[in-house]
C-alpha cells in the first residue's frame, strides 16, 4: 500500500499568515516600487524594483564590518569593510 | 554514489524496464479498463477555508484555480509501483550517474553552459557527497506506455506542500464524504520521508562540520563568530540550526519555505527563514543571517544559476556554509542533461532522444521535436515544433544559454486536458504524486494541480 501516515503540521498555518495579505491581485498591478517578475516556477509576482537577490543589497551590513551609522543592522550604501551589491 | 547508482540503474533495468515484461501488465489494465483515468467529481465545499487554515493561500491565482479538485486522476497500485516508482528511482540513478561523469569532465561542463568559476564547488560538493532533501521528475505518461522524462526540477522544485499535505488531505475528506471510493489510497509518504532526511541531514552536517575545505584549501569552522561568542555549532549538539532562504515575497516560495521548515523542526532542528537578499557576510568570512549568526547549513529555494550569477556567488567557495540542495544539483537542473542522458543511456524506455540544438543529430528528430532553453523554468520559452512550425510556445526570459531539442512525447488528452506527473524524491526515494493539467500541450505558469488517487 501506498497510504501515507497522517501528517501533522506544527508551524505551516501560522507561518504563512502574512503572505496572505499579500493577495493575488497585486500581481499583475504591482504597487509602487515594485515590479513583476518571474519566481522560480515561472510565476509572476510583485518585487521590489530595488531587490537584489543574493548579496545584492548594500543596505545590511552584518557582522563585524563598519557600514554608516554602526556595524550592525541597517544603513545606507557603501558600507567599509563588507561584501554588499559589489560583492 | 555515482558507482551505487550505476548498481542501482543496472538491477532496475533487469527488472522493471524489460518492455517483453510489461506488455502483459499493459493488456491486463485495459482489459479491466484501470489505466490512468481523469474522473471529475464534487469538489469540497469548504475547500477554500481549509486551505487557508492551513497556509495554503496561494490556491487561486490571478482569480483562477491552481487548485482544482473538480477532478482527479486515477491509477492502479500496478500502474504507481510498476511504471512511476520504479521507473523514477532509475531515472535518479542515472542522472546521479550523469552527475558522476560530468563533474569530472571540463567537456561537459562547458556543453552544460555552467560558470567554469563554479567548477570546483560543483566537483566538491559532489565528491563530499553533500546530501539531496527532494527533487521532482516531470514525466509523460498515458497509461498506454512507458513514462518519459521530460525534464528534472532538481533544484528549486516546488508544488511541495499541496502535494504533500493538501493532496493528502483531501485524500482524507473525499473519503469521509463518500466524494471518491473508501478503499481509494494515494502515492504520497513524502511528509515524513522530508521529517526523515531532514534528520540524515542534520545528522551528517552535524558529524562533520568541519569537513568544507576553503577554496584555498584551509579548512573551514575553526572559529566561532556567534554574537555571544559561544562555540558556533558546538554549544548545543542537540539542535543543529538550519536556515532556509529564498524569495520570501513571492508567497509561493514562502508557502514552500514554511513549510519545509515546518518538516525540519519536526525533525528536531532549530530554525531560521530569512529572504536571501537579507544574508550577510562577514568581513572574516562565512554568510550570517540578521542576528549575525553564522550560516552554516541552509536550505535555499533560490536556483544555482542565479546563486552564481548575483552578487555573492564568487563567495561561495570560501563560504563554509553547506547547502541543501547541494551545489552537485546544478547540474541536474540545467536541461542540457536530458541530450546527455540520452548520450549515456540510448534508448532507455523513459527517456527522450534529445540532443543539443548545435550537435548535428539533431536534425535527425526532424521537423517535429520541443525546444527547450538549457536554462528553463516550469516551460518560459519552451516551444512546440511542428512541421517546422512552433505551434505552441511559452514566453519567459530564458534562451540566452542556448537550447535543446528534445522529442515530442504527445500528452494524452483527458477531456482536453493534457496532465504532466510530478513524481517526488525524497532522499533519492520516489514517494509521491503531483499532478498539473493545462489546457496547453506545454504545461505552463497557468497550469492546475489535481489530486491523484489509486483505485
Amino acid at each position: 500500500m501506498k497510504r501515507s501516515r497522517r501528517v501533522a503540521l506544527t508551524m505551516m498555518g501560522t507561518a504563512t499568515i502574512g503572505a496572505v495579505s499579500m493577495g493575488f491581485a497585486r500581481r499583475r498591478n504591482c504597487g509602487p516600487g515594485e515590479t513583476a517578475v518571474a519566481g522560480i516556477d515561472g510565476r509572476p509576482y510583485c518585487r521590489g524594483v530595488a531587490y537584489g537577490g543574493f548579496g545584492g543589497t548594500l543596505h545590511h551590513f552584518h557582522g563585524h564590518g563598519h557600514g554608516h551609522g554602526g556595524g550592525h543592522g541597517h544603513g545606507h550604501g557603501g558600507g567599509h569593510g563588507h561584501a554588499g551589491g559589489g560583492g | 554514489m555515482a558507482t551505487a547508482a550505476a548498481t542501482g540503474m543496472q538491477a532496475a533495468a533487469d527488472s522493471a524496464h524489460d518492455p517483453e515484461k510489461w506488455e502483459p501488465v499493459f493488456r491486463q489494465d485495459h482489459a479491466q479498463n484501470l489505466s490512468m483515468q481523469r474522473i471529475v467529481c464534487p469538489e469540497r465545499d469548504d475547500w477554500r477555508d481549509t486551505a487557508e487554515t492551513s497556509g495554503f493561500d496561494f490556491h487561486t491565482i490571478d482569480g483562477e484555480r491552481y487548485w482544482d479538485e473538480r477532478g482527479y486522476y486515477a491509477f492502479t497500485l500496478e500502474e504507481i509501483e510498476r511504471q512511476i516508482e520504479a521507473p523514477t528511482g532509475e531515472i535518479d540513478a542515472m542522472c546521479l550517474e550523469l552527475v558522476g561523469k560530468v563533474v569530472g569532465s571540463e567537456d561537459y561542463l562547458g556543453r552544460l553552459k555552467i560558470p567554469e568559476s563554479f567548477w570546483p564547488l560543483i566537483a566538491q560538493s559532489w565528491e563530499r557527497d553533500e546530501g539531496s532533501l527532494y527533487g521532482r521528475l516531470d514525466l509523460s505518461f498515458d497509461g498506454h506506455g512507458p513514462a518519459k522524462l521530460l525534464e528534472y526540477n532538481a533544484d528549486t522544485p516546488t508544488s511541495i506542500f499541496e502535494a504533500a499535505v493538501f493532496q493528502w488531505g483531501w485524500l482524507e475528506q473525499s473519503i469521509e464524504r463518500r466524494i471518491i471510493p473508501k478503499h481509494a489510497d494515494q502515492f504520497n509518504s513524502i511528509h515524513e520521508r522530508l521529517i526523515e532526511a531532514w534528520k540524515k541531514l542534520s545528522a551528517a552536517h552535524d558529524a562533520d562540520p568541519q569537513g568544507r575545505v576553503s577554496a584555498k584549501g584551509e579548512p573551514v569552522f575553526r572559529t566561532s563568530h556567534a554574537p555571544d561568542d559561544k562555540p558556533g555549532r558546538t554549544g548545543d549538539r542537540a539542535l543543529v540550526h538550519l536556515h532556509l532562504t529564498g524569495t520570501t515575497e513571492n508567497s509561493e516560495d514562502f508557502g514552500t519555505l514554511a513549510y519545509l521548515e515546518d518538516t525540519a523542526i519536526q525533525a528536531g532542528l532549530a530554525t531560521t527563514l530569512i529572504d536571501i537578499e537579507d544574508i550577510g557576510w562577514r568581513d572574516d568570512g562565512g554568510f550570517v543571517d540578521l542576528d549575525n549568526r553564522d550560516i552554516t547549513f541552509a536550505f535555499k529555494l533560490y536556483p544555482w544559476e542565479w546563486m552564481f550569477r548575483d552578487a555573492f556567488g564568487a563567495r561561495l567557495a570560501e563560504a563554509p556554509t553547506r547547502w541543501i540542495e547541494p551545489p552537485w544539483k546544478a547540474v541536474l537542473s540545467n536541461k542540457g542533461i536530458l541530450p546527455l542522458l540520452w548520450e549515456m543511456f540510448p534508448g532507455h524506455p523513459n527517456l527522450l532522444p534529445a540532443y543539443f540544438e548545435d550537435d548535428a543529430r539533431a536534425e535527425g528528430l526532424g521537423a517535429s521535436y520541443v525546444r527547450k532553453p538549457i536554462y528553463s523554468r516550469e516551460g518560459a520559452n519552451v516551444a512546440l515544433v511542428s512541421g517546422g512550425v512552433a505551434l505552441a510556445q511559452q514566453e519567459g526570459p530564458y534562451g540566452g544559454e542556448g537550447f535543446i531539442r528534445q522529442a515530442f512525447a504527445p500528452l494524452r488528452n483527458f477531456s482536453g486536458q493534457y496532465p504532466v506527473l510530478g513524481s517526488w524524491l525524497v532522499d533519492h526515494t520516489p514517494c509521491g504524486l503531483s499532478i498539473r493539467e493545462d489546457e496547453s500541450p506545454i504545461t505552463g505558469n497557468n497550469s492546475r494541480f489535481l489530486p491523484h488517487a489509486i483505485l
